[in-house]
């Protein structure tokens, strides 16, 4: 397998274009919304010179936080691809979300009491941090669990077989838990369908955080890049392979942890953004990664604004509008890649 | 001997009440042999609304949610909306069940044999169409038209009390933190008007629309209602609620635990929950 080292002066085109892309989902998705701002008070506002809390309490925060989870979604899937050579591995397909939301909920159980507000109880708004970290051990050990069923990552069949199998079960405990306030239903739908609707400052803070810690997820395009030569060239490379693909592992569980803990459970973003990009930057990680990340941020930022402007003012739930969008997108992919067989 | 006819009337217009056949709320046409002597409710407005009518004795079971009044807490539960359980419904030998529209539960009993009536209990209006249709598959109409006269008055009286007010405040309802609201069609949204609040939500959303956190600071509501646990925590932990007005002046209205069924319930304790709403709006 020849890998094809992007020339740079693309790769620096497509990050100047991402860059543009995010930046325009963020001016939109700041500028529109279930109450109309005019422009020209949006950007009084911006500059400090006015104040309106419906821009800087709600929607700045909802708009930032939703870059930040779509971009933390779509670098975790780039990674997954990457170190399981498979186009489908995505937070979704390895069950590690639905391990990160089962840890976020077993939290709310045990410390909050159960009550109905779940990715809006005031447990998450008050400790996100802790929050997220048994998102996070859910996170890994849902990852660890497919790991193990697949028996390594060998047979790709196995491997989204079993992360669709955990998946489904850790989906089955959450509904369980959460069901125990079945007045609540509607809420539970909420949770797993994905809501930025409630993400504030704190919540921006707590993903800044978690992103920062992850940063060196991007320094690791290399190791992915090794691997894509497969194993054992990477080992003859002289990597410690194992070590590092566990810390791999551990980055992604971290971003989807934080992500599933501010925001709910929001399919497709992790999965088609990564896609998407690999034709437009190419298959080499070291600038896939970074690329994901923008291009995850900006598509969030739409398809969140579209869930709140579509039937303003009232809202549908993020991830309905993300599997519209994501579901006939992967379709065509897969149509195309028959095609080309 | 004029008693004698009375009783012997009373006795001929029952045996001429039943074999019933009417429509329910789906409109299913459902047939009745005789007077039901077991029934079955498996929706707390319908188990609510039958004991009003002085019916409590002849059910059999309900369903969990049911906890009203008293004397209902001890029947055999069935299970809710979305966990029931027809094989202990079906073994109870119910020769009525009154069901929600909601779920698919009526045709699993249907086709187990039972005879289900389907209510339909959302607007404000379906409270007086189900008590007058649950008295008569009961067969007991008076009673219904006394009921219904009841509620009326009760209804009438919180409403006569609320209108001396002299404000209408601004109000929004919240009745999960989703968050899902209330339209004013909705039985809710109509209990919001008498109690003379105004709701701020417009009437294009529906029913139950799930709002954006954005368009409630923007109408800045003078008082919010809650019916779920912890609902001031969550409320004033949320970005930007903080300006909100309800919200700098504690003016939060949090009904759980009992409370809420008052509010949630199309039944025959609805002025009770006009007045908890009329109190909360105008103290």
């Amino acid at each position: 397998m020849i890998l094809v080292r992007p020339r740079l002066p693309r790769y620096g085109l497509a990050l100047a274009g991402l860059l543009l892309f995010v930046l325009l989902a963020l001016i939109l998705g700041v500028g529109v919304g279930a109450v109309y701002i005019p422009p020209g008070e949006v950007l009084q506002v911006l500059l400090g010179l006015s104040e309106n809390p419906v821009l800087t309490e709600l929607r700045l925060p909802r708009v930032l936080g939703g870059a930040l989870v779509g971009g933390a979604l779509a670098l975790s899937g780039a990674a997954f691809q990457g170190l399981f050579r498979n186009p489908l591995a995505d937070p979704y397909l390895m069950g590690s979300a639905s391990g990160a939301a089962l840890g976020v909920t077993l939290y709310a159980v045990l410390v909050g009491g159960l009550s109905p507000g779940f990715a809006q109880h005031a447990v998450f708004t008050h400790l996100p941090l802790s929050a997220t970290l048994t998102g996070f051990l859910g996170a890994v050990f849902a990852v660890g669990l497919t790991l193990l069923l697949a028996g390594g990552t060998a047979r790709i069949h196995d491997l989204i077989l079993a992360g669709v199998v955990v998946g489904s079960v850790f989906t089955g405990l959450t509904t369980y838990l959460m069901m125990q306030d079945a007045d609540r239903v509607r809420a539970v739908f909420a949770y797993t369908l994905g809501n930025l609707a409630f993400v504030g400052w704190p919540g921006v803070k707590a993903l800044v955080v978690f992103l920062l810690l992850s940063f060196p997820l991007l320094l690791l395009g290399r190791v992915l890049n090794a691997l894509l030569l497969g194993e054992e060239v990477a080992r003859t490379l002289g990597l410690p392979l194992e070590a590092l693909k566990l810390l791999i592992i551990a980055f992604a569980a971290l971003l989807i942890a934080a992500s599933v803990a501010q925001a709910g459970v929001i399919g497709f973003v992790g999965l088609i953004t990564p896609h998407l990009l690999r034709r437009l930057v190419g298959e080499d990680y070291r600038f896939l990664l970074p690329a994901s990340f923008l291009g995850g941020a900006g598509f969030l930022v739409l398809a969140d604004l579209l869930a709140r402007t579509l039937t303003r003012p009232a809202e549908l739930p993020v991830g309905v509008v993300t599997t519209l969008l994501g579901g006939p997108f992967f379709l065509y992919l897969m149509w195309r890649r028959r095609g080309r067989a | 001997m004029r008693r004698i006819l009375a009783v012997f009337a009373v006795f001929w217009a029952l045996a001429l009440a039943f074999p019933l056949t009417v429509k329910d709320d789906l409109g299913r046409t459902v047939s009745l042999k005789a007077s039901p002597k077991r029934v079955i409710t498996v929706l707390p407005s319908a188990t609510e609304t039958v004991c009003a009518l002085g019916a409590c004795g002849l059910l059999v079971a309900t369903d969990d949610y049911s906890d009203f009044p008293e004397e209902v807490k001890r029947l055999p539960k069935v299970g809710g909306l979305y966990n029931p359980n027809p094989e202990l419904i079906v073994s109870l030998k119910p020769d009525l069940v009154i069901a929600s529209k909601y779920g698919r539960l009526y045709e699993t009993l249907e086709r187990a044999g039972l005879t289900v009536y389907v209510v339909k209990t959302e607007t404000y209006e379906d409270i007086f169409r189900t008590v007058r249709a649950l008295a008569r598959i009961l067969g007991r109409e008076a009673a219904g038209e006394r009921l219904v006269a009841q509620i009326q008055k009760e209804v009438y009286l919180e409403e006569s009390r609320a209108a001396k007010a002299k404000i209408r405040p601004r109000v929004y309802y919240e009745i999960d933190p989703t968050p899902y609201t209330v339209g004013p069609d909705s039985f809710i949204g109509v209990l919001i008007q008498k109690a003379r609040g105004a709701n701020i939500i417009p009437r294009e959303l529906g029913l139950f629309p799930k709002i954006s956190p954005e368009f409630v600071v923007e109408k800045d509501p003078e008082v919010i209602v809650a019916t779920y646990p912890d609902a001031e925590k969550t409320l004033k932990s949320r970005p930007g609620f903080g300006r909100i007005r309800a919200v700098r002046e504690g003016r939060i209205c949090v009904f759980t635990g009992g409370q809420d069924s008052l509010l949630s319930r199309p039944g025959p304790r609805v002025a009770q929950g006009l007045r908890l709403l009329a109190d909360c709006f105008h103290k």
